[in-house]
């Protein structure tokens, strides 16, 4: 099998010209509150690939990623108002610096496994929320913190994407740099790592792979990816509040990368377009948003007992068969 | 009681709406008894409910009014359509529900937001898009910094002052523990103004931060208490604010503190709720009239919601600031050049070009004007909970800050005092 | 009791008196009684909490995420009960048994077609039930201020010049009485025999004849009647509200890690010392924003702590 790193697989062709459509028609076809909720879920999916991929391909459990997306966000905040960095900048610094913590949240916690690996991160994004309680999200004040009293200052959003339509492109084009960085470390010496280790820790430790190493390198990308996806939800606002980055969010957006399919692109689209787009549509039709929990809890029991790859992988199923049978 | 049952609350609105004709006909915008029938004009209003509290009774009261004045003659024969939307507490959420109701839907103007997220966020959308958002309930400080928003409440700031000062002129507090939302433009904010309030005056304060999401009342009113105060200010939502007070009485911690609190308390269903054990021993600041007053505002008020609203709708301070919000405004529209009704930069200077109008609901003249900031509502009342209601013990008070001397300059220039 | 278990003991216990010694140490007890009182009474929420738990977990490999969610629809019933009129011991029975239903189903329905999945994907399908209770619960009651009283809130006992609710003595009180009696469960029945070799090996337990479903069961139905109560608890003591009260298993899963997932008597004595030292910490300046985060970091702590000897190695069971 062609393991080469620029191979396009139909799921990625797939994959890359879904992200082409929506970003020529998506702005073009919203008006200004699917702009804003597309947005938010383009920036959700970025965050839910980087939980996925942990799942799919380590088996890892993360519950602290929304808590990960408020410290890139905070990172992002508070360079904004500290000095006058391009948005770029700031987004990749914060993307650094919560990979980093990533990185500090992950060794201690790397020597377990399974349930107590979940629950370590579990204390953590309850941690991180108490955090951002009672610190806040820098809003231009002074001092380490940056908080004043009273209203906002000014966030500078990047010069490409200064409407909401521009600003959309934007985060589906970094969400999609997010997708084909994962892909690319899949494709290259930590994913054979990974698939080596997701088959059997022991067989991995045998054949001479740094299991510490390698499980510690995935926490890392998906702190980075959270961080990133942290600095556009703050562009998206020009500022954050901690009511976004509750643990209970992070738990949440582990249950939607299940239900939609942690192992394809697809399914962190269809996990983001439940997270944010299913509860603007209930609000749409006036149907009470509480019931999109009932959707959330119901699809994740479902995809746990009969649909293991989530509804992404019922479409790949699908797919799969609808061509299995043009070929006969 | 809240149970969701379309049936019984259909039922509710049919009874309120025989109770209400029967005893006071309300009087809404032309007042002509007709229904409009025109091309509607689109109003937006934004409020919040979500985990810390439920902050939708000025968008209520804001709705009956219109479907009053729409049953009334409406803008010259044209009904208004005001869409609500819930921000849920949650900036994107109020990020998307701004940009609906003035990008897609095309609002002339918001009136009656309550929210304690959505102006933080859309203050700038409102002037981008030259908007005018006539709030009701708006407890942050853009509320009241920024160039397009007005609101009708006082917001946490005035209203703590009112309280603290009162406290400290008549009931002998020198040390006041302010217990507020750990949010920098809300509860960090208005409870800073009360501690430079009590150091002016030669005493001190503190406060003691609730997480708005962390569950633990008990240990913020526990800070309260290490921190050596004689009078504790709640600075709460009035649910919050109830969880306190049950903390505080299980504690038999009532005789050893004077308890003072903003508006928000200021709610008909409080005395019950707080029980016999408080009652005579809780001070409110009241940003508009009291309840039952029965000037000729305070009684419209009541009879619009019985006649146009839910029976559950709450009947507080902030019902009536959506309900005045509303009223002024339809004033303004009926004032102003009915050709201009669908553009919204015309109605934006008509509603900046308010000026002088009263009310026997508020202390002092209402007003807009075109500065970068707005506060047209800077005296209060001050009452007393006791049994079945309220007491009024200090009727019409200026509050005494040097907050306020820049809208004092706005109102000579302006010709109102 | 194994000197291992005396030195965790001892920990906790070292713990709280220190922030005890640091923080309250020059302050009349008149004050800091208080900050003790209210924390022994959350603390005694996170230990019941925890102890619900632990006792599944331990029989059936499920950590209960919906525990928390089971006693908030247990809260609003009894709730909504009290509205109507009910008899009070009816409405708290109701709470408690709606509860109980609740997690009853779920155990006997649901759980059995995870049982031979890893003991993570088993605590997240809970998570899904979870989430149906609450967007059920927070759908049938919207969001208002609400409360829930009980007698016991009336009744007050002076303690060494301090001011006690009974309610708050009765959270403490079932707190302990709970760990003794399931102590006295597990040690003293047939049952509890067979809920203690199924904990232990549960294949084996499974050749042996020990009736696995049935034992099962009867561990959920414990956690659905310790969901009801604590919920009834949480409810009248901190706050009446489905979203808080469900997620309120955060920090009892915080507990249960402090008693490792095992042990009954250190959940306990380590939920009560985070409730005390979350209590306490509101006395110091800079501590008193984060003082939520103590039931967070002492269960980090655990967990490192006691993972401190283990290599990544050859696999085994999670």
């Amino acid at each position: 099998m062609d393991r080469s790193l620029f191979r396009l697989t139909a799921s990625g062709a797939s994959g890359l010209s879904f992200a082409a459509l929506c970003f020529v028609f998506l702005p073009m076809l919203a008006g200004s509150y699917w702009l804003s909720i597309f947005t938010s879920a383009a920036i959700f999916a970025m965050a839910i690939s980087g939980v996925a991929f942990m799942y799919a391909r380590l088996g890892m459990v993360s519950l602290t990623q929304v808590g990960l997306m408020g410290l890139g966000g905070w990172v992002t905040l508070r360079l904004n108002h500290l000095w006058d960095l391009p948005f770029e900048v700031n987004m990749v610094l914060a993307a650094l610096a919560t990979m980093i913590c990533g990185w500090v949240l992950a060794l201690p916690a790397l020597r377990m496994r399974g349930l107590y690996l979940a629950l370590v991160t579990l204390m953590a994004a309850g941690g991180l929320e108490i955090l951002f309680a009672t610190y806040q999200f820098p809003n231009g004040g002074t001092g380490f913190w940056g908080v004043k009293i009273g209203s906002t200052a000014p966030f500078r959003r990047p010069a490409l994407a200064q409407s909401p339509e521009a600003y959309l492109r934007y985060c589906i084009a970094i969400a999609t740099l997010g997708f084909l960085f994962i892909e690319a470390h899949r494709r290259l010496f930590p994913g054979r790592a990974w698939a080596l280790i997701r088959r059997s820790e022991a067989a991995a430790m045998a054949a001479g792979v740094n299991v510490t190493l390698y499980k510690t390198w995935a926490f890392g990308i998906a702190g980075a990816i959270a961080g990133a996806a942290g600095a556009l939800l703050a562009g998206s606002l020009g500022l954050l509040d901690d009511g976004t980055f509750r643990s209970s969010e992070s738990i949440m957006l582990f249950a939607l990368a299940v239900v939609g399919g942690a192992r394809f692109w697809l399914g962190a689209v269809i996990a983001a377009v439940l997270f944010r787009v299913l509860p603007g549509l209930l609000n749409t039709w006036g149907v009470d948003t509480d019931l999109a929990f009932v959707i959330f809890g119901a699809g994740l029991l479902h995809a746990l007992i009969t649909a293991p790859n989530g509804i992404a992988g019922q479409v790949h199923d699908l797919v799969a068969k609808v061509r299995g049978k043009r070929h006969d | 009681m809240k149970l969701r049952n379309g049936l019984a609350g259909a039922f509710a609105l049919g009874l309120g709406m025989i109770a209400g004709a029967a005893f006071a006909a309300p009087s809404c915008g032309a007042n002509t008894g007709q229904a409009a029938t025109g091309a509607p004009i689109i109003v937006g209003g934004i409020f919040s409910n979500g985990a810390p509290g439920d902050w939708s009774s000025s968008t209520d009261a804001a709705a009956a009014y219109f479907a009053c004045v729409n049953a009334n003659g409406g803008i010259g024969g044209r009904p208004i359509e005001y869409h609500v939307e819930d921000d849920q507490w949650n900036p994107e959420a109020a990020a998307a529900a701004a940009a609906k109701l003035v990008n897609d839907q095309k609002a002339v103007a918001m009136v009656g937001n309550g929210s304690f997220t959505e102006m933080a966020v859309n203050a700038q959308t409102y002037v981008d898009q030259g908007i005018m958002a006539m709030a009701s309930a708006c407890a942050i400080s853009e509320c009241f910094e920024t160039p397009n928003l007005v609101s009708t409440n006082q917001g946490p700031l005035a209203s703590n002052l009112g309280a603290a000062q009162y406290a400290q002129e008549e009931l002998g507090s020198k040390n006041v523990a302010c217990i507020g939302l750990n949010i920098p433009n809300n509860g960090i904010w208005s409870c800073q103004a009360v501690i430079d309030y009590m150091t002016s005056k030669g005493g001190t304060g503190s406060m003691a931060m609730l997480n708005p999401g962390a569950p633990d009342v008990n240990s913020a009113l526990l800070e309260a208490v290490a921190s050596g105060a004689d009078t504790i200010l709640m600075n709460l939502p009035a649910g919050l604010a109830l969880a306190v007070l049950k903390a505080a009485q299980e504690q038999d911690l009532r005789d050893a503190y004077t308890w003072i609190a903003p508006t928000p308390l200021y709610d008909l269903s409080v005395p019950d709720a707080v029980g016999e054990y408080w009652h005579g021993k809780i001070w409110v600041n009241a940003e508009l009239a009291p309840i039952n007053q029965g000037g000729p505002d305070g009684q419209n008020w009541l009879a619009v919601l019985d006649a146009f609203g839910k029976a559950d709708d709450p009947r507080d301070t902030f019902s009536q600031a959506g309900y005045l919000s509303a009223q002024f405004f339809v004033k303004a529209l009926l004032e102003m050049d009915p050709a201009g009704l669908d553009d919204r930069a015309a109605v934006t200077a008509a509603i900046k070009g308010i000026k002088g109008y009263t009310s026997d609901l508020m202390c002092g003249p209402y007003y807009v004007g075109d500065a970068a900031f707005h506060q047209p509502n800077h005296a209060g009342q001050m009452v007393k909970v006791v049994a079945g209601g309220f007491e009024v013990v200090r009727p019409c008070y200026e509050y005494d800050s040097a907050y306020f001397d820049r809208h004092k300059e706005v109102e000579k220039a302006l010709g109102l005092n | 009791m194994t000197r291992g278990a005396m030195v965790n003991w001892l920990v906790y216990a070292a713990l709280m008196a220190g922030i005890w010694l640091w923080l309250a140490g020059g302050m009349p007890f008149k004050v800091t009684g208080m900050f003790l009182a209210s924390g022994l009474a959350i603390g005694s929420l996170y230990a019941l909490g925890g102890i619900g738990m632990v006792v599944l977990y331990r029989a059936s490999g499920v950590l209960n995420f919906s525990a928390g969610a089971a006693g908030a629809a247990g809260a609003m019933t009894a709730w909504q009960l009290g509205q109507w009129g009910v008899w009070p011991p009816l409405a708290w029975a109701g709470c408690i048994g709606v509860a109980l239903a609740l997690t009853l189903t779920y155990g006997r329905y649901l759980a059995p077609l995870l049982a031979w999945r890893e003991t993570v994907v088993k605590a997240v399908a809970t998570l899904g039930f979870a989430l149906i209770i609450l967007g059920l619960v927070s759908f049938i009651w919207i969001d208002d201020p609400r409360s829930l009283e009980l007698p016991t809130d009336q009744i007050g006992i002076v303690l060494f010049g301090l001011r006690v609710t009974a309610t708050r003595l009765l959270a403490f009180a079932a707190a302990i009485g709970i760990v003794v009696g399931i102590w006295a469960f597990l040690g003293r029945t047939e049952i509890g025999l067979q809920m203690r070799a199924v904990a232990n090996a549960r294949d084996l337990s499974a050749l042996l004849g020990i009736p696995i479903r049935r034992v099962e069961t009867i561990a959920w139905g414990i956690s659905g009647l310790l969901a009801g109560f604590t919920g009834l608890m949480f409810a009248n003591l901190i706050r009446l509200e489905p979203v808080v009260i469900t997620f309120m298993v955060i920090p009892s899963i915080a507990a249960a890690l402090a008693g490792r997932l095992n042990s009954l008597a250190l959940v306990l004595v380590g939920g009560l010392s985070m409730g005390v030292i979350e209590s306490l910490l509101t006395l110091s300046p800079t501590l008193k924003g984060v003082r939520p985060i103590a039931p967070f970091v002492i269960a980090a702590l655990v967990l490192l702590w006691s993972q401190r000897g283990t290599k990544l190695t050859f696999g085994g069971r999670d």
